[in-house]
């Protein structure tokens, strides 16, 4: 499943659901790129695979029962993707393909949520997260 | 793949039976995440009407998914699935009456859920899941205890139905307790509640309550307007528990108005639903209950059948108050006949092998 390009065409609207999902994955991607590119010190061609690799987990995720609607699962989806991020530089440096900076050293000791959170303002749902059930 | 093929994906692989499903098919639905949340979504649909096929499908699902190692979906997805057909296979084994079996599942959809980004729903889920099963051990107090914390959760995770579903249990915990007012004070806010036009069966189950908390009060006539209710609820739809279950309110009333054949006769349909969903548990119980009409129609013969065909069920899951009863209205029928010790002593040995 690719990523839609460009702008969103009313005429080519699908199910209101996925164009919801759609409209919050486009709206959050720069923050995205963002974490992956500057934070995360992927390449560029690498983020852009991990983004269509997000953007197909999260259409899955928003489709799980019981779970919040697409603008507010905007926390997970940050989540994910420092979680991705972090998934993904921890196997390359494992394996001996990349050397990880000081900084970089870093940021894969901290908790993915932790990370999300300071890139993003509205998390509020990520405390619920660690709320007993 | 997009929603409607996987969909469509998914209601081909279920309309093979299982037993024939060509290893192709099963290896590229399986491992097809897409795939494999409507296949979810179907299993979940048919927990009330078919609970034996969701729990075959749930726990072929489930190995398959072991099997396959740690490989699996994107980021959290492999613990998704495994919580999840965990807990479809879990909530149908205790609508089968496996409650042992729902355990270890909802064990294991635990297990899966809380490696998932956002444990919170599926948690609550297998919590609910689990204070049924409670309930059906008749632990009502653990579940006046239990319940409200979980309706709380189910409010802030903004799930409606699920709100109506805890709601319901505490409801029917306090019937069973003979707190009958405070059931009918707890089911009728859950009656309002509007998410419940989207799952017909629940609302229906959730009338039907009404009607037996009516019924239970000796307000008779109140109680066969809330049944009627419920019917006209469930007209079109199939098989399902919440019409087992109304059928088996509507016969009891029946027997009790002093129609008792036209109650059996309801008793027996609940119970050809009941077979029919493989709801063994609920069959045996009901069977019990029939015998008891059955011999206030002298008819004992009959009576001794539908006991011994409850006791394989009644001896598997340890159903000691079923047990009794049984006893005690075998005993009833041999003493009106005055025939067929075997019968009896059959029962004698069943009941001591479980003791």
């Amino acid at each position: 499943m690719e990523i839609p390009d460009g702008p969103l065409n009313p005429a080519e609207a699908d199910d209101p659901f996925e164009l919801e999902i759609r409209s919050v994955f486009q709206d959050t991607l720069g923050l995205i790129h963002l974490a992956l590119v500057s934070h995360y010190d992927l390449e560029e061609l690498e983020a852009i695979e991990l983004e269509k690799d997000l953007y197909v987990w999260f259409v899955r995720f928003c489709m799980r029962p019981g779970n919040f609607s697409p603008r507010q699962s905007r926390p997970f989806l940050m989540v994910a993707c420092c979680q991705f991020a972090r998934e993904y530089q921890k196997y390359l440096i494992g394996t001996g393909i990349r050397e990880a900076g000081e900084k970089l050293s870093k940021l894969l000791d901290r908790e993915p949520t932790e990370v999300a959170r300071d890139f993003s303002q509205d998390l509020e749902f990520l405390g619920f997260r660690h709320r007993d059930v | 793949m997009s929603p409607e093929e996987a969909a469509s994906f998914a209601g081909r692989y279920l309309s093979v039976d299982s037993a024939e499903r060509p290893a192709e098919l099963t290896n590229s639905a399986l491992s097809n995440p897409d795939v494999l949340t409507s296949l979810s979504r179907i299993l979940r649909e048919r927990f009330s009407s078919d609970p034996s096929l969701a729990l075959d499908e749930a726990n072929f699902i489930y190995r398959w998914l072991t099997d396959k190692g740690q490989r699996f979906g994107l980021f959290d997805e492999r613990d998704y699935f495994l919580g999840e057909t965990a807990f479809i296979a879990g909530t149908a084994s205790r609508l089968l009456g496996k409650r042992e079996e729902a355990f270890r599942w909802l064990d294991r959809a635990e297990a899966g859920f809380r490696h998932t980004i956002n444990p919170a729903a599926g948690l609550a889920n297998v919590a609910y899941a689990r204070l049924s099963l409670r309930f059906e051990m008749g632990r009502y107090d653990d579940v006046l205890d239990l319940v409200p914390s979980l309706t709380a959760s189910f409010r802030k995770l903004d799930m409606p139905l699920e709100v109506a579903k805890s709601e319901l249990l505490r409801a029917k915990s306090l019937k069973q307790m003979g707190r009958l007012e405070e059931a009918y004070a707890a089911l009728d806010p859950v009656r309002q509640i509007t998410a419940l036009r989207q799952s017909p069966d629940l609302h229906a189950h959730v009338v039907s309550e009404i009607g037996s908390v009516h019924h239970l009060a000796g307000r008779t006539d109140e109680a066969l307007v809330a049944y009627e209710s419920s019917l006209e609820l469930l007209h079109d739809r199939g098989v399902s528990m919440a019409r087992a279950d109304l059928k088996m309110f509507l016969g009891g009333l029946l027997r009790d108005k002093g129609n008792v054949a036209a109650g059996a006769s309801s008793l027996r349909s609940a119970l050809e639903d009941y077979l029919e969903m493989g709801a063994a548990t609920r069959a045996a119980y009901l069977r019990v209950v029939l015998a008891e009409a059955l011999l206030a129609l002298t008819r004992p013969r009959e009576a001794e059948w539908e006991i011994l065909q409850a006791l394989p069920t009644i001896e598997e899951q340890k159903m000691v108050p079923e047990g009794f009863a049984a006893v005690a209205l075998l005993r009833e029928s041999v003493k009106r006949r005055k025939t067929d010790p075997n019968a009896l002593r059959e029962l004698r040995e069943h009941l001591q092998k479980q003791n």
